[in-house]
């Protein structure tokens, strides 16, 4: 046996990395983790989540000194320093990895930089060194898809280079109108970019409420953004002077574009580790499938997060983390729910969970939908908001509510109350006898309810 | 989304029990569960009744000792819990001429003994009533849980309650309407001594066709025993009594052992319980019919 040798080691420092390791370091293992990156917290705070949310709030306030003129105040041009921008974004991302590595230090795992792939069953090499395990948990998440026939030019972006903000073209062309492509459009919009979405599907966030969709799609459009829909990218041509994406579909034509961001989704790194070589089993997609407590086919390897698949979302990874980390521990845990909420830090927000009108519908279960509209709500209209929609599945025999749709300004926030309705198993009556406060967003969900119970005043 | 509401504390608090929600949920018959539901490790039995008439100190009326139930005390008590009141019971009392079998187990006795097997009355009783349940097919039975469906069985399997130290016991003898009374004898002789050590196999227990608690060696003209669910009946049997039948005129003195059936009232009526038991009755009383 090598000197090397770890009780417990996590491949991936990211949400559902570093979550594992400090369960399990909480739980009593001897942990180690192991990560490329010189800090830890994976593509969510390195390059993901966090500062594409430090960018959306600088987004936001540049909207918000447009539109406050309405208002009565004036703030004359505003003008963005990039620099300082990005030296923020980055004093963000610098705190909250610190923080981690406090984190860390404090629980005693013992971190390692750099690249691990596995060499049998229980050994693995981690940048040419030997270490042998007892158990492993694979949490090397997941990199954006780069789309075939494309040329390579500095001026096509993925979502990582989006966010280094090394420019604000004047021209930009988003290929994908997911949650990354909509946030991109968001921030390059506010920052003054020309911005054109191109999207495959016959709407823009494919999966969520075709009506919540709607709300964003205009207040997107109204903010200056074109959007295509249904609308295939056929050909790319890189010249000195322009990209020029050759479109078919919805649009059938030619966009001329100063920068282009790759925005067609992500797939798993599963085959970075060499998983083979432990004898775990990863489909040609690269993903490793796991059960609900995290096991892959080896009993003593687990994987977590977009590694296992979708949805690909950082908080998934987190849950899925805790459970590895207490199954491999001896302790029973399972990720025992589907009710993973989806959030587009749009402007508006757009936040989905459980079971979509649609969806509801393509299942043949009994349903039935009921919404409030963000124009009647007073605190969105006494706070500036703009348009914004509440919107219920449930089940019409007994109450019990199916799904959430929200879209508005801290739609995000205020979907938490559905989720846990949901997995407490709440009826429209809890919700509506439930006291909200007046005035608050959160009434929109409460009055959605009251609207279904027939028992609804404000509208 | 599941059809059972539990929430994420409860379904999480399940998995490390090892309690499946789902199954919990039909057991009890409900569609929600809560962490009380998962605090008894079993469902309790029956709807929930007000226990506060057993919450006395009893220490105010005199001096009390305390002992715990066993864990199998407690087990056997929620089975019985449950089976009394979930089962609308009627016990249907009758006695039988056992002349017959006494003499024929006089006359067996050398044989027995060179045998090694004690011939016993019960073993025919036993034999008798698996004959009853081929007559009588509907007693051999099962409700479904929902009291939709019943179950008939193409197998006689008896139940012996077990009076043993730690507790009723219930091994099951197979194929008793296949089996000879030499086999029969021996095997309830056989399960009735190993349950006394709790060496009772689980394989050896459950899935009985109907169930006999003898009190015969004890005494007693006469009980109303609870059905064991699943089983649709049970036989109570007492100490065997001579008893005074009038022949026109002239009495006669003849050995009776009284007979208590309690029966599921949900699928057995009066009327089919009185003529199963006068059956078996007969049975008993000309043990040659068995054969025919």
């Amino acid at each position: 046996m090598s000197d090397n040798h770890a009780d417990l080691i996590v491949l991936g420092a990211g949400p559902g990395g570093y979550a594992c390791a400090f369960r399990a370091a909480d739980l009593g293992r001897k942990t180690v983790m192991v990560d490329p990156r010189a800090t830890l917290g994976g593509v969510c705070l390195n390059v993901g989540c966090i500062p594409s949310k430090a960018l959306l709030h600088a987004a936001e306030v540049i909207r918000e000194a447009h539109h406050i003129n309405d208002w009565g105040i004036s703030t004359g041009k505003v003008s963005v320093d990039l620099d300082k921008l990005r030296a923020k974004k980055d004093g963000i991302v610098g705190h909250l990895t610190t923080g981690l590595t406090g984190l860390a230090k404090r629980r005693k795992v013992q971190t390692i930089r750099g690249t691990a792939q596995f060499t049998g069953d229980n050994s693995l090499d981690i940048d040419g060194e030997s270490w042998t395990f007892d158990q492993a948990v694979i949490a090397v998440g997941s990199a954006p898809v780069r789309l075939p026939g494309w040329p390579e030019d500095d001026r096509i972006w993925d979502s990582t280079d989006a966010l280094e903000l090394r420019e604000i073209p004047k021209r930009l062309a988003i290929v994908g109108g997911g949650i990354i492509g909509l946030e991109m459009a968001t921030i390059y919009a506010a920052l003054g970019s020309n911005v054109t979405v191109i999207e495959f599907m016959d709407q823009v966030a494919p999966g969520a409420d075709a009506e919540a969709v709607a709300v964003l799609h205009a207040a997107l459009e109204a903010e200056g953004v074109t959007i295509h829909t249904g609308t295939k990218v056929a050909q790319v041509k890189a010249t000195k002077p322009a990209l020029t994406l050759t479109c078919e579909g919805g649009f059938e034509g030619s966009i001329k574009a100063d920068a282009a961001i790759q925005a067609v989704g992500r797939r798993s790194n599963g085959s970075l580790v060499a998983p083979e070589a432990a004898g775990v089993k990863m489909d040609d997609r690269g993903i490793i499938h796991v059960d609900a407590s995290c096991r892959t086919n080896v009993e003593t390897i687990f994987a977590i997060g977009d590694v296992t698949g979708n949805p690909m979302l950082a908080h998934r990874a987190t849950h899925q983390g805790h459970i590895a980390a207490e199954v491999a521990s001896g302790h029973a845990a399972a990720l025992d729910t589907d009710l993973i909420p989806s959030v587009a830090y749009t402007n508006p927000e757009l936040a989905w969970a459980g079971l979509t009108e649609a969806q509801a519908k393509d299942q043949g279960l009994a349903h039935k939908t009921a919404s409030f509209p963000w124009a009647a709500s007073g605190r969105n209209l006494a706070s500036g908001g703009g348009d914004g929609l509440t919107k219920l599945v449930y089940c019409p025999n007994t109450h019990r509510l199916l799904g959430a749709s929200i879209v508005g300004r801290n739609a995000g926030e205020l979907l938490a109350e559905c989720v846990l309705a949901m997995e407490m198993g709440g009826r429209l009556e809890d919700i509506a006898l439930t006291v909200h406060a007046h005035p608050t967003l959160s009434e929109t969900i409460a009055f959605s309810a009251e609207r279904a119970l027939g028992t609804l005043t404000d509208l | 989304m599941s059809d059972i509401i539990a929430p994420p504390s409860v379904r999480a608090r399940a998995l490390e029990k090892g309690i499946d929600i789902e199954k919990l949920a039909k057991d009890l018959g409900r569609t929600t569960i809560a962490l009380e539901d998962l605090e008894a490790g079993k469902p309790a039995a029956g709807p929930a009744g007000d226990t506060s008439y057993w919450d006395v100190d009893h220490s105010q009326y005199g001096p009390v000792t305390e002992e715990p139930m066993s864990r199998f005390a407690q087990v056997a008590a929620a089975n019985l819990g449950a089976a009394n009141a979930l089962i609308p019971q009627v016990t249907h009392h009758d006695r039988a001429d056992v002349t017959a079998i006494e003499a024929l187990r006089k006359d067996l006795k050398p044989e027995a003994q060179a045998r090694g097997v004690k011939l016993t009355a019960l073993a025919f009783q036993a034999k008798a009533l698996a004959r009853a349940l081929r007559e009588f097919p509907r007693f051999n039975a099962s409700l479904s849980p929902d009291g939709k469906t019943l179950t008939l069985k193409d197998y006689v399997h008896i139940g012996i309650a077990v009076d043993t130290a730690h507790g009723l016991m219930v091994p099951v003898i197979r194929d008793v309407d296949r089996k000879g009374l030499w086999q029969i004898a021996a095997e309830i002789a056989d399960l009735a001594g190993r349950a006394q050590n709790r060496k009772v196999g689980p394989d050896e227990m459950g899935g009985a066709s109907m169930t006999i608690t003898n009190l015969g060696g004890i005494g007693g003209i006469g009980f109303t025993p609870i059905v064991n669910p699943p089983e649709l009946a049970i036989l109570g049997l007492t100490r065997t009594e001579t008893v005074t039948v009038w022949e026109g005129d002239t009495p006669r003195p003849v050995p009776m052992v009284p007979l208590d059936l309690s029966y599921d009232h949900r699928v057995i009526n009066g009327a089919d319980a009185a003529r199963f038991v006068s059956y078996l009755a007969g049975l008993i009383a000309d043990p040659r019919r068995i054969m025919v």
